[in-house]
């Protein structure tokens, strides 16, 4: 049979693919160094439970890179909040620059060249920022804008997508870098209940990064232009996802209807983001879908009919990084990106929840 | 408009009917009625009035099958064409409405296959079925992969490699076929089959369907989970608030006749 043209349905065909606007242009990614199976991790917390411990083994996740003390006796040792807050400033010099340089290194660029850099962070609190000691640490430029995002949570990468994205929109040429570093092992707290269980079974670190210019000589090839956001929030959910207190540290809570709030929710967002460009859901190529956990990817999954081949790479981050919070829709866009399979005219919609409760949700297009 | 050039599309009610429509040329499967099929899915998948799609034929001939002129005789053949076929069963598959296919006569190949997709099958009692592919010398599409799940892995080899001529009582009793019925009652027998497919919801029969789909291939763990997730759906859906609205209904009437019968049935 005779097909030349690509599979595009005429709703497809319809939409106008802006010719200029921001581009993602690159992306990278690091980790801790050290990495652990669920196994090393239940040894370590030498947790007997066996309801905790089947949190672990049925979370989907195989290994995650982890900030983790070396055990005394055989345990791991405790963690005062002074050691867990250096933990995520010091984790976050180490990893935050490596997926910087891993994003720059393909544009031939150098810190020096950022015009503007936006750091997102939920799982450490500094004053000076993030962005103050990166620009310390890599030699920025003096006049480089910035802005930290911080207690955004899991949905905060699409956030901070929002922010670069407008300023590359307002600053044509001018390069905007986005760095989402999580080190959510300075947020474990470990006191043998199923609350902490559910997090400290869940969560990785890990940092990554893109880099977003508005420039007209750039092609598709260079990257997706970033279309559109539609944002949703669920304000009677608001305590669904929170930090708690646990003592002097902050304990991370989430509460067990979330995959089905979520869920619920979830097509709210999207079909008014594709409905004001003429799209539905089956024009869409490709998904970004964050990694929340299992269940909110059977959510998603089911409630906005895609299959397990649609979020293929979500699924991959889960397994093999465990959650990584804001940063984790950037490793699936970097699973993608490495994948080969996008072509010139495919779209991606990018989807990250988190506490607010919200999703926010944005609409890419190569 | 779209103007549908290899098929006839028909609405009576809440029921869409489209006949494929080659009549010179066996109704075979060309490029432009994979094109016509898709635009007719795509228009059935958005009409709020249409609860069901119906697919026929001729009366003699469902379909020969793939059309081979479609392909290029002297040149390098590309994929893609028969990619957008496979394409466009998948969506037939997972329309958001009930799908039914009434197969009278030959139903050779790519008709075998969109019969596959759909979620009922009639056929009158003279109808063939054959994948007919492999005798020939390529592939009977992802017929491969849908057809052992309905009638095992022995009979799918055997019906897939010897390409040989299936009639309408054995499709019928291996399960391909729901109702099998003579010429005279095929269109009384076709409206009793899609209503007895009605009243339609759309959450329920989505995640019913998706859920068979998923059902050869995950594992129990896997499976529950997304089950929780499609349940979870159904019972928020506009159809189970009308369940359950009926129900507190029935018993606030059930009650207000005999005041004793609540506490009987909750004493139980």
């Amino acid at each position: 049979m005779i097909e030349t043209r690509r599979i595009v349905s005429s709703r497809k065909a319809a939409f106008r693919r802006p010719t200029t606007g921001p581009r993602i242009l690159s992306v990278g990614a690091a980790t801790p160094p050290r990495k652990y199976t669920q196994d090393d991790v239940l040894e370590l917390f030498q947790e007997k439970d066996p309801k905790v411990r089947s949190l672990f083994t049925s979370s989907h996740i195989n290994t995650r890179y982890l900030y983790l003390p070396d055990p005394v006796d055989g345990r791991m040792a405790e963690e005062t909040n002074q050691e867990l807050l250096d933990k995520h400033l010091n984790g976050a010099l180490e990893i935050g620059p490596q997926a910087i340089e891993e994003c720059l290194r393909p544009l031939g660029l150098a810190p020096y060249d950022i015009d503007f850099l936006c750091c997102v962070s939920t799982t450490g609190f500094l004053c000076p920022s993030l962005t103050a000691h990166l620009i310390k640490k890599m030699i920025f430029r003096e006049n480089v804008r910035r802005v930290d995002i911080l207690g955004m949570g899991c949905n905060a990468g699409v956030n901070g997508l929002q922010a670069v994205t407008a300023f590359a929109a307002a600053n044509p040429g001018k390069v905007a870098l986005l760095l989402c570093v999580e080190i959510c092992s300075a947020a474990y707290v470990s006191n043998r209940s199923m609350v902490t269980g559910v997090v400290n079974s869940l969560f990785g670190d890990g940092a990554a990064a893109v880099a977003v210019r508005q420039d007209g000589g750039d092609s598709w090839q260079a990257g997706p232009l970033v279309v559109d956001f539609e944002s949703h929030i669920i304000p009677d959910a608001i305590m669904a996802m929170r930090y708690t207190l646990e003592d002097t540290k902050l304990s991370f809570f989430l509460g067990r209807d979330i995959p089905y709030e979520i869920g619920a929710n979830v097509e709210k967002p999207v079909n008014r983001l594709l409905g004001r460009h003429g799209l539905k859901r089956k024009d869409i190529e490709h998904w970004v879908v964050h990694s929340g956990g299992a269940k909110v990817i059977d959510a998603v999954e089911y409630n906005l009919g895609l299959t397990d081949h649609d979020v293929r790479h979500t699924i991959a981050v889960l397994k093999n990084y465990g959650n990584l919070s804001s940063g984790s829709i950037l490793f699936s866009f970097r699973e993608l990106c490495r994948e080969g399979v996008v072509r010139e005219g495919d779209l991606a919609v990018t989807i990250a929840m988190g506490p607010g409760t919200t999703i926010e949700t944005a609409l890419l297009v190569w | 408009m779209y103007a549908y050039e290899t098929l006839r599309v028909v609405q009576d009610g809440a029921v869409v009917t489209a006949f494929l429509d080659r009549p010179d040329e066996r109704n075979a499967i060309n490029m432009r009625m994979v094109n016509d099929l898709s635009h007719l899915i795509d228009a059935v998948d958005d009409a709020k009035d249409v609860s069901a799609l119906v697919l026929r034929g001729g009366t003699d001939v469902f379909t020969c099958g793939i059309d081979l002129h479609e392909f290029a005789a002297h040149e390098k053949r590309n994929i893609y064409g028969l990619q957008k076929w496979e394409h466009v069963c998948r969506e037939l598959e997972r329309l958001s409405k009930f799908t039914v296919a009434a197969v009278q006569g030959e139903c050779t190949g790519g008709g075998f296959q969109l019969a596959l997709s759909c979620d009922m099958r009639i056929a009158e009692r003279r109808a063939v079925f054959c994948f007919d592919e492999v005798k020939l010398g390529f592939l009977p599409g992802m017929a491969t992969f849908r057809l052992a799940k309905y009638i095992g892995f022995g009979r799918a080899k055997s019906i897939i490699l010897t390409g040989r001529k299936v009639r309408a009582e054995e499709a019928l009793s291996w399960g391909i076929l729901d109702r099998v019925c003579d010429q005279v009652s095929f269109d009384e027998t076709l409206m009793a089959t899609v209503n007895e497919l009605l009243p339609f919801h759309p959450v329920a029969l989505e995640m019913a369907r998706r859920l068979l789909d998923e059902s050869y291939a995950t594992s129990y763990e896997n499976f529950l989970g997304h089950f929780l997730a499609a349940q979870y759906r159904a019972i928020n859906s506009e159809a189970f608030d009308r369940l359950v609205a009926k129900a507190a209904r029935q018993e606030h009437q059930e009650r207000r006749a005999d005041p004793a019968r609540g506490r009987r049935t909750r004493a139980k």
